[in-house]
């Protein structure tokens, strides 16, 4: 199966500023993925290069299997909701609809209205006169409405409340579960994607720091918990994302490569959350992601976690 | 349905085993009985807001283990029930227990305090039978 | 997408409608009146009651006269409020990744909005000149003036080539500054700095112009609404005469200049001296004139000229949005 995505060294620069730095990953097809990082660290320069809205400086960018480009089919393929909702203030969310009827070959008028009427939104107010959740609302409606095959979502649940959330995302967990459908969604809240995503790109200072399947990447992480000795040995042979030292014990959570050992060590899963916080939580060191090379430790104060 | 499914983001049991434990319980409790249908994964997925590969990876699971069988094109029905008591037993000890709870509750024992009790009394449990 | 662009500019459509038939309207019924009084006192010329003063029989209402110098601007209008927040507005309000996400491409989505606004410039454009042209044939007919900066370019066809300008100038601003404010300024001022540089320095030499020579005394006058660049007197030496303002003149020649002979004339004498009459003979009226035969074809070398422009911005524009990034 083709993946939806695939990026090879893709690097993206507005002037001296580095947005995007050598980034190579692969989204397969089907997957819900969670695109992660700090604000700053090139989630929407990377979504923008994904749906062809800018270009890249470096490298390659392939998407549903063929570079961004201006054609119809392609661009019928992909749905990309930027972080601002644009909208047309003046025209209402029926206004809307038909445009999309108008402009998109395969476009689903009915679904639209319903959603929007089941959520108590009124199609013929000018959307600038609705709500911030409320426009979110439309805009989603719109995006799905498309039928693309790739949906491209920066920060889409960000203006809306928990229960809509919730609702929002099962809706894109349906239409995975239909099929012919690849999610990618930037997002600052890790608790929700967890649930709904299924694969993660973490990027962070424009550089990719880990991309894969969510349960592989967290069956190759751990924790070691031990006494406070020599962790040279740990350290050489595998890749320590996060290490806290406190007087009394030695805190390591690493990304394997091989099994650990040393029997002083207490090995625990890792939980998503922690592993997000322990790779973006600090600014990501001169090397990039781990690539099976042993970086250089860390230490994180004296707060056991 | 038959069974609607709850998926606790928070717990420590990951969300695929979260839906296996469910369906084992819901046969064990008598409330999913053998040739019932179990919610399709968009149904689950509609409900509970889960990526649709984790509802098809813990019905895969229960499909080895025996206890539901997929028929192409008709739906997951579930084959047979899990070795144990039957299932009026569960439903049978299920209220002895809410008895039991609401009398602690009553004496002012709050939760954390019930599961400590029960594990050190599962805990002597066990050493009487080794004895 | 003809209909999103309708449905994005119908506000901007009704407004320039309602302007237009205003503007109609007021210039239809001004029109009729000052036609019908330059037809009754024509026939009342031709019939022999004398025609000198028909010029200052009429000016049409004061307020429409004023209206009329004041579509001058017009073409500049649609420029800054239709063109310049084209391209501009959208791009502020981010709508633009709306639009382009949907499955038309920047080139199908551009040229739509671009094609329909230059229509819509064009037809602004010549419905005014239309109208103009129509309501001015009275005077033109009677001073003979519409070759001159000022009436040419409110008539006939080079309206309808500054409103295509105008408007190309605006959405290349906005296209390029991708800000309405600052592509609304650059439109004003690029407008203007065109119109005037083209007015004052191109067009007296779209053809060469005519220079006639004669005597000063039966100075040559060309036909018709020519328009003049210049006119003055060579001396006997062949350089022309300096003619300042503030002293009087005779024969189109400055009192300081005259050959003493013709003195005379200022002295309260009624006829010059015949010395005068023959020492004049070696004055030299010039003129230097494009002929009213011309008018038609500086019109459409003018309108080409700023159609030629228009269409360049336009593909700057082009240029701009398929190249650059959203």
């Amino acid at each position: 199966m083709t993946p939806a995505i695939t990026t090879t060294g893709l690097t993206k620069r507005y002037g001296k500023v580095a947005a995007l730095t050598d980034c190579t990953i692969t989204v397969p097809e089907g997957r819900i993925s969670a695109l992660i990082g700090p604000n700053g660290a090139g989630k929407t320069t990377l979504l923008r290069l994904e749906a062809g809205l800018s270009r890249p400086t470096a490298g390659q960018v392939i998407v549903n299997g063929g570079t961004p480009r201006q054609d119809p089919a392609f661009l019928a393929d992909i749905g990309y909701l930027a972080q601002d909702i644009p909208l047309y203030r003046r025209l209402s969310a029926e206004d809307h609809i038909q445009a999309g009827a108008h402009l998109n070959p395969r476009w689903d008028s009915e679904s639209v209205r319903e959603r929007l009427a089941s959520l108590k939104i009124p199609l013929d107010r000018a959307v600038g006169k609705l709500s911030g959740g409320q426009r979110a609302q439309v805009a989603l409606a719109l995006i799905l409405a498309k039928r693309p095959r790739l949906l491209l979502l920066d920060e889409p649940v960000a203006a809306l409340d928990p229960l809509a959330r919730r609702n929002f995302l099962a809706l894109l967990a349906d239409g995975v579960a239909v099929g012919g459908l690849t999610v990618v969604m930037s997002s600052h809240l890790v608790a929700d994607l967890e649930r709904v995503c299924d694969h993660i790109v973490m990027l962070s200072a424009s550089r990719v720091q880990v991309c894969g399947d969510i349960d592989d990447v967290l069956a190759e992480h751990q924790v070691l918990v031990g006494p406070n000795k020599d962790t040279t040995a740990i350290e050489r042979d595998h890749y320590v994302v996060q290490a806290t030292r406190t007087p009394r014990q030695t805190r390591l959570l690493v990304r394997l490569n091989g099994p650990v050992i040393d029997p002083a060590f207490q090995a625990s899963d890792v939980g998503l959350e922690e592993l997000v916080l322990a790779y973006l939580g600090e600014e990501a060191s001169a090397a990039p992601g781990p690539s099976g090379i042993p970086a250089q430790l860390t230490t994180v104060g004296d707060e056991g976690k | 349905m038959t069974i609607s499914f709850r998926v606790d983001s928070r717990s420590a049991v990951p969300p695929y085993l979260q839906i296996v434990q469910q369906v084992r319980q819901a046969l064990r409790m008598g409330v999913l009985e053998v040739s019932d249908q179990l919610p399709t994964v968009r149904e689950v997925v509609s409900a509970t807001a889960i990526n649709p590969n984790t509802v098809l990876k813990a019905y895969r699971d229960l499909e080895r283990e025996g206890l539901i069988e997929a028929r192409a094109g008709h739906g997951t029905f579930v084959l047979r029930l899990p070795p144990g008591p039957p299932p009026g037993t569960h439903t049978r000890l299920g209220r002895s227990l809410a008895r039991w709870v609401r009398e602690a509750r009553d004496a002012g024992l709050d939760d954390e305090s019930m599961e400590a009790l029960l594990r050190v009394t599962l805990q002597a449990a066990d050493e009487e039978e080794i004895a | 997408m003809t209909w999103l662009v309708w449905r994005q500019h119908r506000i901007q459509f009704y407004v320039g409608a309602a302007l237009l038939v205003a503007f109609a309207v007021a210039i239809v019924i001004t029109g009729a009146q000052v036609a019908n009084q330059f037809h009754a006192a024509q026939a009342a010329c031709t019939a022999g009651h004398g025609c000198r003063h028909l010029g200052g029989l009429f000016m049409g209402s004061d307020v429409v006269g004023f209206l009329v110098i004041a579509t001058l601007g017009a073409p500049l209008v649609v420029g800054l409020f239709w063109g310049a927040p084209l391209v501009a507005a959208e791009v502020e309000a981010g709508t633009t990744q709306f639009a382009w996400m949907q499955s038309v491409t920047r080139w199908r989505w551009l040229r739509f909005k671009v094609g329909w606004m230059m229509l819509a410039a064009a037809v602004w454009g010549g419905v005014i000149s239309a109208l103009v042209t129509w309501w001015s044939s009275p005077t033109n007919a009677e001073q003979l003036n519409q070759f001159n900066p000022g009436r040419f370019d409110l008539m006939d066809l080079v309206p309808v080539g500054y409103s295509l300008f105008a408007m190309g100038l605006g959405i290349a601003s906005g296209a390029l500054l991708r800000r309405t404010l600052p592509a609304v300024a650059v439109t004003l001022a690029g407008f203007i700095a065109v119109r005037v540089a083209i007015t004052l320095w191109v067009r007296p030499h779209y053809l060469t112009a005519v220079t006639t020579f004669s005597s000063v005394v039966n100075n040559f006058t060309p036909a018709g609404a020519y328009w003049k660049i210049a006119q003055g007197v060579l001396g006997p030496n062949g350089k022309p005469i300096p003619q300042p303002n503030g002293i009087p003149f005779f024969n189109g020649i400055p009192q300081n200049a005259l050959p003493a002979s013709c003195s005379s004339v200022f002295n309260g004498a009624s006829t010059p001296a015949p010395a005068c009459a023959q020492a004049l003979a070696h004055y030299r009226e010039f003129i230097t004139y494009q002929p009213a035969s011309r008018f038609w074809a500086f019109q459409g070398i003018e309108t080409g000229i700023f159609v030629v422009l228009a269409g360049g911005l336009v593909a700057a524009t082009v240029i701009l949005l398929l190249r650059r990034d959203a």
